[in-house]
């Protein structure tokens, strides 16, 4: 993958109002973030990844970029992501503690956040057993549909 | 319904004409002494009940209480919310109440009342001042076949709602804040929290609470607090009539609710739109650690808020705190 093709990726993700693209390979993983508004530019985050068994995946938003119909990837990891568009809040108020934190046990029921939109506030649960291993996004912050909050690791 | 449901609504059906004790007994399949003892209690209560030979019962006056069998003698035939009620004296929140229930399997409808709050909130934890039988704390429970997305028609269907009830029961000028504050002359007066638990696809249930500020006195409020917000009682320089107010409001949701769960949302879209001063105003948002500053524009089909902000560019907002310049 060249600049070219990533710049081809952007302009989709820009003209489908796209907020996230996630691409692995074998030898790489690209993911773009556009800004809530599109005003900010893209930041692009891109790794190496080694050891990783051949395995193309594209990590799809909800609204589908053309892209090649492929299995999800079989990843040991599992996002945890918005079902609405809204505010992220971290803990009920801001005094109080977290409702999770990287390294937080939880079960299906177990809430790890919530989504504020037009004070309608949503608990957003793990929905599986696991333990949170990544945290994605500051409080207070806006999510997109389908923006991916926590990693969690299934047990 | 309850016995006391019965005789209250019996009660209030014969007004002035009064409702015979035998009567009572027969229609109710007790005794004239059960009888006798159910009305005992409700003047224990407060109820001004008299009793004559020839008039039989006749209700007098209701006491500032809010009764459950009373309320549901008082509601009419509701479609969903209001088909049962309860009241405590004094809970932690109404909402924690709820979500209790909702996680038991209730089904959907019931109303919680209390007469005070002992850790009344508002959004993230704000504390929500309930003093003693001074005003409507509640919180429904909704099961609607919605998407999440969908949610926060059930927030504009509530403050259309609780604007209409204010409104028919003070004829005080009422306005809707964005997204659901009801203000009277700029300071508000009732607030709504709704917290909603889904499944990605759909809604599991909502917890919709409603705070109104009904008979509380300027020293009520803390000091800081007097030029943001007020009263029914303040504004109409009378007290009000609690329960009757709380029936309305009942009445107004049972109507809105409908309405969302047919499909119906548009017209009530419009009303809540037509009610909304925040419209063409300048305001301030502050979410989290951002401001943003302009003026209202307009609202999206979705209810979101369509600021034009300094700069030019259209803002969608949908949530954050809401400053509206006088």
């Amino acid at each position: 993958m060249d600049l070219k093709d990533i710049k081809a990726i952007i302009d989709l993700m820009k003209k489908n109002s796209i907020s996230e693209f996630e691409l692995e390979r074998q030898d790489f993983k690209i993911k773009l973030k556009r800004g809530a508004n599109g005003a900010a530019g893209p930041a692009i985050q891109y790794e190496e990844s080694q050891g990783v068994a051949y395995n193309p995946a594209v990590a799809l938003p909800p609204m589908s970029v053309p892209a090649p119909a492929v299995p999800a990837p079989a990843s040991s990891e599992i996002e945890i992501k918005s079902p609405m568009i809204g505010t992220f809040y971290r803990a009920p108020s801001p005094e109080a503690a977290h409702y999770v934190e990287v390294g937080t046990e939880v079960g299906p029921e177990t809430v790890v956040c919530i989504i504020e939109a037009m004070k309608v506030m949503n608990e957003i649960k793990a929905e599986v057993k696991g333990v949170i291993t990544q945290t994605l996004l500051e409080n207070a912050k806006p999510v997109e549909f389908g923006q991916p909050l926590f990693k969690l690791r299934p047990t | 319904m309850t016995i006391d449901t019965k005789i209250l609504s019996a009660l209030r059906t014969a007004a002035s004409n009064g409702v015979g004790g035998a009567e009572l007994s027969q229609e109710l399949g007790i005794s004239r002494a059960a009888v006798w003892a159910r009305i005992e209690e409700l003047r224990s209560l407060g109820y001004e009940i008299e009793a004559s030979p020839h008039n039989g019962y006749r209700l007098l006056s209701v006491p500032d209480v809010l009764h459950a069998d009373d309320l549901l003698s008082s509601l009419g035939h509701m479609k969903v919310i209001g088909r049962d009620i309860q009241v405590f004296e004094e809970t932690t929140s109404t909402n924690d109440v709820v979500e209790k229930l909702a996680r038991d399997g209730v089904k959907e409808g019931v109303v919680v009342f209390e007469e005070a709050q002992t850790k009344g909130r508002g959004r993230l934890g704000r504390k929500w001042i309930s003093p003693p039988r001074k005003g409507l704390w509640f919180s429904v429970l909704l099961r609607p076949q919605l998407s999440p997305l969908a949610a926060t028609q059930i927030t504009v269907a509530a403050a259309t709602a609780l604007f209409r009830a204010i409104h028919a029961h003070t004829g005080l000028d009422a306005e809707i804040k964005w997204p659901n504050d009801i203000l009277i002359r700029g300071r508000k007066v009732a607030g709504i929290l709704t917290e909603l638990s889904a499944e990605p696809d759909k809604v599991k249930h909502i917890v919709l609470g409603m705070g109104v500020g009904v008979n509380l006195v300027a020293g009520d409020f803390p000091p800081e607090l007097r030029k943001q917000v007020t009263s029914l009682r303040i504004e109409t320089g009378q007290k009000q009539h609690r329960a009757e107010l709380a029936v309305r409001i009942l009445e107004e949701l049972d109507r809105d609710y409908a309405c969302v769960v047919a499909g119906e949302f548009e017209a009530l879209a419009d009303e809540w739109e037509e009610h909304c001063t925040t419209l063409g105003r300048r305001v301030t948002i502050q979410v989290g650690g951002r401001r943003i500053e302009g003026t209202a524009e307009s609202l999206d089909a979705d209810g979101a808020l369509l600021l034009r902000t300094q700069h030019g560019h259209l803002e969608r907002i949908i949530g954050g705190d809401v400053t509206v310049e006088k």
